[in-house]
C-alpha cells in the first residue's frame, strides 16, 4: 500500500493494522524525499536516525503520532542536527540543543525525517531567498510553493509526509498551504513555545502545524502546545484537545466577511473560488455577517515597521564571534563583523535589518516604532469589536494562486503585498488557519478562518466541516517533480 | 533616504552594501518607507501602544543555578577559540 | 575666576543573586573561563531570556533604603550595540519602566553632610569580560559575568567635587553591602563606576558640556580621575576652546583620562521594549514581605547598638561602619555573651591592626567565626586578655585557628590555684625585702609581685586568680 498522499491519521490506522511496519514506513519516506529531490524541500536529511528509531519504537504507544514520518522547518533547532534556517550564517550550524516544540514531537512518538528548506531567517513570501535555493511547488516546475515555510508545504502537498512544522510572522504557513494545496494552522499567540524556535519577530513568530487535513493539524497541535516555563510569552490556559470539538455542527455559526478586504481589487477567478465557498458554508447553515475592521488596510505598513525593528534586533547575535559563519576577511574587529555579516546575510534579511535599524533609530522611532504599535492597537482593538459580533472571519488566503518563480523578484513591496490578508492576524495574536477551497488554472487556493483568541477549536471545527463535505484537500498534484 | 542616512544605519547594523547593490538597495529602503510612511495618517492619539500581543504579566524564575558546564560543547561550536576562550581580533580600546 | 564643578555617578552594582539575571547560570567569580555560561548567556539562536525574581527583591530593598518610589509594574527595554563579550547584540535593561524611582542618600564628608538625589536605579544584564592581554594579536572573550544582575544607580548631578563623590560611592557601597544586595567588594567588580563631569564658571546656571569617566572602580581612582578631568577640562576653556562631550577612560598608571577610540558617539542604541519579556508586577503583598524582612542598615544598628547593648555611640559608630564589622561583632556577641568585651576588642585592638597596616576588616585574614572563638577564650579563661593581645597578632599574620595557635605555642592560661598558690609562695618567699616594704605600706609594690608571678609563667597565669592568690598571701 502506497504511503504517498496519505494523512497522519490514515498512516496511524495503517501501523496499527500492521499494514505497514514501521521501518518500512521510514524506509520508504526517504525513498519519496529521493525521488522528489528536485523539489529542494530539504537541506538536510534526518535517515540514520530516524530508521534507528523506528527500528526502536514502542509500537504499543497509543498516541496518533507514533511512528509518524514528520518534516521540521529548518528554523526549529535539532540537537546535533544541522539548523540553518535558509541561511549562509548558519549554514554549518549545530544546535547543543532542542526546541520544545521539536522534543514535544518526539515525545508523541514522531520521527523527524528531516529539515526542511525556507525563506532565510523566515523572511519572504515565495521561498526564493534561501541560500540553499529554491523550492519547487510540486504543483508546477515553474511555481512558487509561497514562503517562508515553502520546503515544508511542497513535503507534504507532494505527498513525501504526512506533516510537517512551519512558522508564522506574517502568514509564512497559511500562504505557502494556500499557494501548496494543504492546510496549516497558526495557533494563538503564545500556544506554542518558542523555546528553540530561531527568533525573526519574537511578538509575532509562532510555530504551527502543516497537514494534508484541519484534523491533522488537530493532531498536531495537540502535541505542540505545552506549557514552557523556558518562554514566558507562552501561555498558561488550558490546552484543550483541538480535535474533540471537530465534528460539531456548523449551524448558525457566525462568520464574518471584512469590509475593508475589497474584493473587487481581486482577480475575478479568486473572487469566485471565495464566493463558491461561502454559499457551501451557507448550505451548511452558516451566517454570513460583514465585518468593519477600519484600520486593517495599515497592517502590512505596520507589520514592515514592526517585524524588522524586531528582527534587526534578533539577528544582531550573528556576528561571527561565538557560533555561525565567520568571514575569512577579519584582521580587525570591525571587518569581522561587517564582512561576517555581510557575507553571511542575503539581500532580503540586509533589506529588513536595515529598515529596521532606521525605523529604531533616534528620531525616527516615535515616527515609525512607535507609532506602528499604536496602530497595532488599533487593529486588534478591531478585531476584539469585531469577534462581538461573529465567531470567525473568512478571507481568500492569498490574492491569487502560485506565481512564477522569480516574477516578484525585483520590487520588495510587490512580494510584501502578498501576506495582505495574513499579517492581521499575526499582529492581533489571534489564531488563524488556511484550507484549500479551489483551483485556479490548475494550481490550489486556499481559504483563510480567523478564530478569536484561543479558539483554534471553532476554526478547526469550521474548516473539518468544510473538508467532509468537499474534496479540494483530496487533490494531488501529477507525479513526482523531475 | 539619502547616502548618509544608509551609511549610518548600514554601519549601525554592521552591514555594507557592495557597489552594484547599493543603489538598488538605497532604492527599495526609500520604498519600503514610502509605503511605510501610510502610517503618519492614522489617529492614534491615547493609545497605548502594543508589544505584545498577550498582555499579561511576566512570569519569573526563584533564584536557583541550574545550568551546567558546557565549555567544550560551546568553544567547539566557536569559529575561532581555544580551549578557554572565544578568540576575535585584538580588540583597542 | 572660580569654577564649580558638576558631577554625576552612575554606579554599576552587582547583585548578590546566585544566578543570572536571565538565566540559571552561576554568578559566583573566579571560576575557569567560559563554564558558568547557560544556554541563554551565549545567546544561542532560540534562546528566551527569563527573568529572576530575587534580583527585583533585591533592587526593591535598595529603593526602600533611599527611600525611593518602587515601580510596582515595570519592564525591560533593549539597547542595541555590537562588541565581543556582548552575546546578543543588544544588553537588556530598563530604560522607561526602571523597578526603582527617585530617592535619597545622605552623604559625610570631613567637612559636611549633604543629600543627594538619586534619579533611579535600574536592573540590566551585565556583559561578558573581553582579555585583551593574553594573546597576541587576539582578544579573548569570556562569557561567565554574561547576565550577572546589574543594579544601575544614577545620581542627580549635584555632587561638587571629588570628595563628595568618594563620599557617594562609599555611601552606596555602605548601602549595598548592609542590604546583603551585593557583597562590595570592588577588586573583583562588584561595583563600578561611571563618572560625568563638567564644569562652569561660578554663578553660571547653565550646564557645562560633559565628559563621562568609565569603568572606574577604586576610591582612590575615582578621586584622581575626577580631579584630573576637572583640570584638564579648565585647561581646555581657557585655551578658547570648546570640551568635547565624549567618553573617555582613567588610566591610573599615567594618571590621565584619555578620549576612547570607538565610535561611541556615533553609537544610536535604539532602545526598544523587549519583546520576549512581559512587565513584571510586585504585589502589594511582596512588597510588604520584603519591607518586613529588610535588613538592619548602620543607623539601625547604631541605635540598638546603643540602646540595647549599651555601647557607647562612637563605639557603636565605628562597629557600624562595616557590614563585615558588624557581622563579626554580632556572631561574637551571641557566641560569648559578652558585647561589651567584643566591641572593647573591635574597636581597640583589631582597629589599630587595621589602621597599622592600613587595610579595611574584609581584606584582613580575620574571620567572624575565629574572632568569636578568640574572645570565647578569653571569657572561659583558657587564656589571659594579655595572652589574646599576642594570639590576635598571629591570626591576624597568619590566618591560622585560635585553638590551633593556642595548641602549638602553649598558650593555655594556668589556672590551677595549686601551682599559682606554689609559685606565689616562692616568689614571696624569695623577696622578703619587698614583702616587708609592701606590709610597711607601699602598696604600689604589689604590682612588683604580680609581675613575679607573670614572669615565671611566662604570662600565662590567670591574672585574676593571681591577684587572690597574692593578696591572700600577702595579708
Amino acid at each position: 500500500m502506497s504511503i504517498r498522499y496519505k494523512s497522519i491519521k490514515e498512516l496511524s490506522q495503517m501501523l496499527k493494522n500492521k499494514d505497514i511496519s514501521h521501518p518500512e514506513l521510514i524506509q520508504e519516506t526517504f525513498a519519496l524525499i529521493e525521488k522528489n529531490k528536485n523539489l529542494n524541500s530539504f537541506i538536510t536529511l534526518n535517515k540514520e536516525n530516524a530508521i534507528l528509531k523506528a527500528e526502536n519504537i514502542d509500537d504499543k504507544s497509543p498516541s496518533l503520532l507514533n511512528g509518524i514520518p514528520i518534516a521540521q522547518k529548518d528554523l526549529f533547532c535539532t540537537k546535533n542536527l544541522r539548523t540553518t534556517c535558509g541561511s549562509n550564517m548558519l549554514a554549518d550550524f549545530i544546535p547543543p540543543y532542542s526546541a520544545t516544540v521539536i522534543e514535544n514531537l518526539e515525545k508523541a512518538g514522531c520521527i523527524s525525517v528531516g529539515k526542511t528548506n525556507m525563506d532565510e531567517f523566515a523572511m519572504g513570501s515565495s521561498n526564493e531567498t534561501s541560500y540553499f535555493g529554491d523550492v519547487i511547488n510540486p504543483w508546477g516546475k515553474n511555481l512558487v510553493p509561497g514562503g517562508s515555510s515553502g520546503g515544508s508545504a511542497a513535503a507534504v502537498a507532494a505527498g513525501i509526509v504526512p506533516a510537517a512544522t512551519g512558522t508564522d510572522t506574517g502568514g509564512s504557513i497559511r500562504q505557502p498551504a494556500s499557494l501548496c494545496g494543504i492546510s496549516g494552522l497558526k495557533p494563538t499567540y503564545g500556544r506554542v513555545s518558542r523555546w528553540g524556535m530561531i527568533a525573526f519577530a519574537s511578538s509575532l513568530d509562532q510555530a504551527g502545524p502543516m497537514a494534508r487535513t484541519a484534523e491533522d493539524c488537530a493532531i498536531m497541535l495537540n502535541h505542540m502546545c505545552s506549557h514552557d516555563l523556558k518562554d514566558t510569552t507562552s501561555l498558561d490556559e488550558n490546552i484543550p484537545d483541538f480535535t474533540s470539538t471537530i465534528n460539531d455542527s456548523i449551524k448558525r455559526t457566525k462568520i464574518g466577511i471584512v469590509k475593508e478586504f475589497d474584493l473587487s481589487k481581486l482577480d475575478k477567478d479568486v473572487v469566485k473560488v471565495f464566493e463558491e465557498s461561502i454559499k457551501h458554508y451557507e448550505s451548511m447553515g452558516a451566517e454570513f455577517v460583514e465585518v468593519s475592521l477600519p484600520n486593517i488596510s495599515l497592517s502590512v505598513p505596520t507589520y514592515y515597521v514592526v517585524a524588522p525593528a524586531e528582527c534587526s534586533s534578533n539577528l544582531s547575535r550573528f556576528d561571527g564571534v561565538k557560533f555561525g559563519k565567520r568571514s575569512e576577511l577579519a584582521s580587525n574587529l570591525e571587518e569581522l563583523y561587517i564582512n561576517t555579516r555581510s557575507e553571511g546575510f542575503g539581500d532580503e534579511v540586509k533589506r529588513r535589518i536595515l529598515i529596521g535599524s532606521y525605523v529604531l533609530s533616534a528620531g525616527f522611532y516615535d515616527a515609525y516604532y512607535k507609532k506602528a504599535q499604536q496602530v497595532r492597537r488599533l487593529i486588534k482593538n478591531d478585531f476584539d469589536k469585531a469577534f462581538k459580533q461573529v465567531d470567525v472571519i473568512m478571507s481568500p488566503t492569498t490574492r491569487g494562486a502560485a506565481f512564477e518563480a522569480g516574477s516578484k523578484g525585483s520590487d520588495p513591496i510587490q512580494m510584501y503585498l502578498e501576506d495582505l490578508f495574513t499579517i492581521p492576524a499575526n499582529l492581533a495574536g489571534l489564531p488563524a488557519l488556511s484550507i484549500p477551497n479551489g483551483m485556479i488554472e490548475s494550481k490550489p487556493i486556499g481559504l483563510q478562518l480567523i478564530g478569536n483568541y484561543l479558539d483554534e477549536q471553532k476554526i478547526l471545527q469550521i474548516a473539518h466541516n468544510f473538508q467532509k463535505s468537499t474534496d479540494w484537500h483530496l487533490k494531488t498534484p501529477n507525479g513526482d517533480i523531475s | 533616504m539619502d547616502k548618509k542616512t544608509v551609511s549610518t544605519i548600514s554601519y549601525l547594523s554592521r552591514l555594507k552594501l557592495d557597489e552594484d547593490n547599493q543603489d538598488k538597495i538605497t532604492s527599495d529602503l526609500e520604498n519600503i518607507i514610502k509605503f511605510v510612511d501610510q502610517l503618519n495618517d492614522a489617529n492614534v492619539n491615547d493609545i497605548e501602544p502594543l508589544t505584545n500581543p498577550l498582555e499579561k504579566v511576566a512570569k519569573t524564575r526563584t533564584d536557583a543555578v541550574t545550568a551546567e558546564n558546557r565549555k567544550e560543547e560551546f568553544l567547539e561550536r566557536a569559529p575561532k577559540s581555544n580551549e578557554d576562550y572565544f578568540l576575535v581580533p585584538r580588540v583597542v580600546e | 575666576m572660580t569654577w564649580e564643578t558638576v558631577i554625576g555617578l552612575e554606579i554599576h552594582v552587582q547583585l548578590s543573586t546566585q544566578s543570572k539575571l536571565f538565566s540559571g547560570g552561576s554568578t559566583g567569580f573566579g571560576a575557569e573561563p567560559n563554564t558558568h555560561v547557560d544556554l541563554i548567556d551565549m545567546g544561542l539562536p532560540g534562546v528566551l531570556p527569563v527573568a529572576n525574581r530575587d534580583a527585583f527583591h533585591k533592587a526593591i530593598r535598595f529603593g526602600l533604603a533611599t527611600n525611593a518610589e518602587i515601580n510596582q509594574t515595570s519592564s525591560f527595554d533593549r539597547k542595541n550595540y555590537f562588541y565581543p563579550d556582548l552575546p546578543k547584540g543588544y544588553q537588556i535593561t530598563q530604560m522607561t519602566m526602571p523597578i526603582v524611582g527617585k530617592g535619597t542618600i545622605k552623604i559625610e564628608t570631613e567637612d559636611s553632610e549633604k543629600i543627594i538625589n538619586i534619579t533611579r536605579a535600574h536592573l540590566e544584564e551585565d556583559a561578558g569580560k573581553s582579555i585583551h592581554d593574553l594573546f597576541e594579536g587576539e582578544t579573548g572573550v569570556d562569557l561567565n559575568r554574561a547576565g550577572t544582575p546589574l543594579l544601575e544607580i544614577v545620581s542627580e548631578p549635584e555632587i561638587s567635587n571629588a570628595k563628595e563623590a568618594v563620599a557617594y560611592f562609599k555611601a552606596i557601597r555602605q548601602i549595598v553591602t548592609f542590604l546583603d544586595i551585593c557583597d562590595g567588594n570592588m577588586a573583583q567588580g562588584s561595583m563600578r563606576c561611571d563618572v560625568n563631569v563638567s564644569v562652569r564658571k561660578e554663578g553660571e546656571t547653565e550646564l557645562g558640556t560633559r565628559a563621562e569617566i568609565k569603568n572606574i572602580n577604586s576610591f582612590k581612582f575615582i578621586e584622581k580621575a575626577i580631579n584630573h578631568e576637572i583640570a584638564r577640562q579648565i585647561k581646555v576653556i581657557e585655551a578658547g576652546n570648546s570640551v568635547v562631550q565624549e567618553t573617555r577612560l582613567y588610566d591610573s598608571v599615567k594618571n590621565e583620562t584619555r578620549s576612547m577610540r570607538s565610535k561611541e558617539e556615533a553609537n544610536d542604541y535604539r532602545y526598544f521594549p523587549c519583546p520576549d519579556l512581559l512587565p513584571v508586577v510586585i504585589s502589594d503583598d511582596e512588597l510588604n514581605e520584603i519591607k518586613n524582612s529588610l535588613p538592619e542598615l548602620p543607623e539601625q544598628k547604631i541605635k540598638r547598638y546603643v540602646t540595647q547593648i549599651n555601647l557607647d555611640e562612637s563605639e557603636a559608630r565605628i562597629i557600624a561602619a562595616s557590614k563585615t564589622m558588624a557581622n563579626i561583632f554580632e556572631e561574637a556577641c551571641e557566641k560569648t555573651n559578652d558585647s561589651k568585651l567584643v566591641a572593647k576588642w573591635l574597636v581597640g585592638d583589631v582597629s589599630a591592626l587595621l589602621n597599622k597596616d592600613n587595610i579595611n576588616i574584609e581584606e584582613s585574614r580575620l574571620s567572624s567565626s575565629n574572632f568569636a572563638k578568640l574572645i570565647e577564650r578569653i571569657t572561659d579563661n583558657t587564656i589571659s586578655g594579655k595572652i589574646a593581645k599576642s594570639v590576635l597578632e598571629e591570626i591576624w599574620s597568619s590566618g591560622d585557628d585560635v585553638d590551633t595557635i593556642i595548641e602549638s605555642k602553649g598558650l593555655v592560661q594556668i589556672q590551677d590555684e595549686t601551682v599559682l598558690i606554689k609559685i606565689a609562695q616562692s616568689i614571696i618567699d624569695n623577696n622578703p625585702n619587698q614583702v616587708a616594704a609592701y606590709k610597711g605600706g607601699k602598696d604600689k609594690l604589689f604590682g612588683f609581685f604580680v609581675g613575679q608571678v607573670m614572669k615565671e609563667t611566662q604570662g600565662k597565669a590567670n591574672p585574676k586568680s593571681v591577684n587572690e592568690i597574692l593578696q591572700k598571701l600577702l595579708s
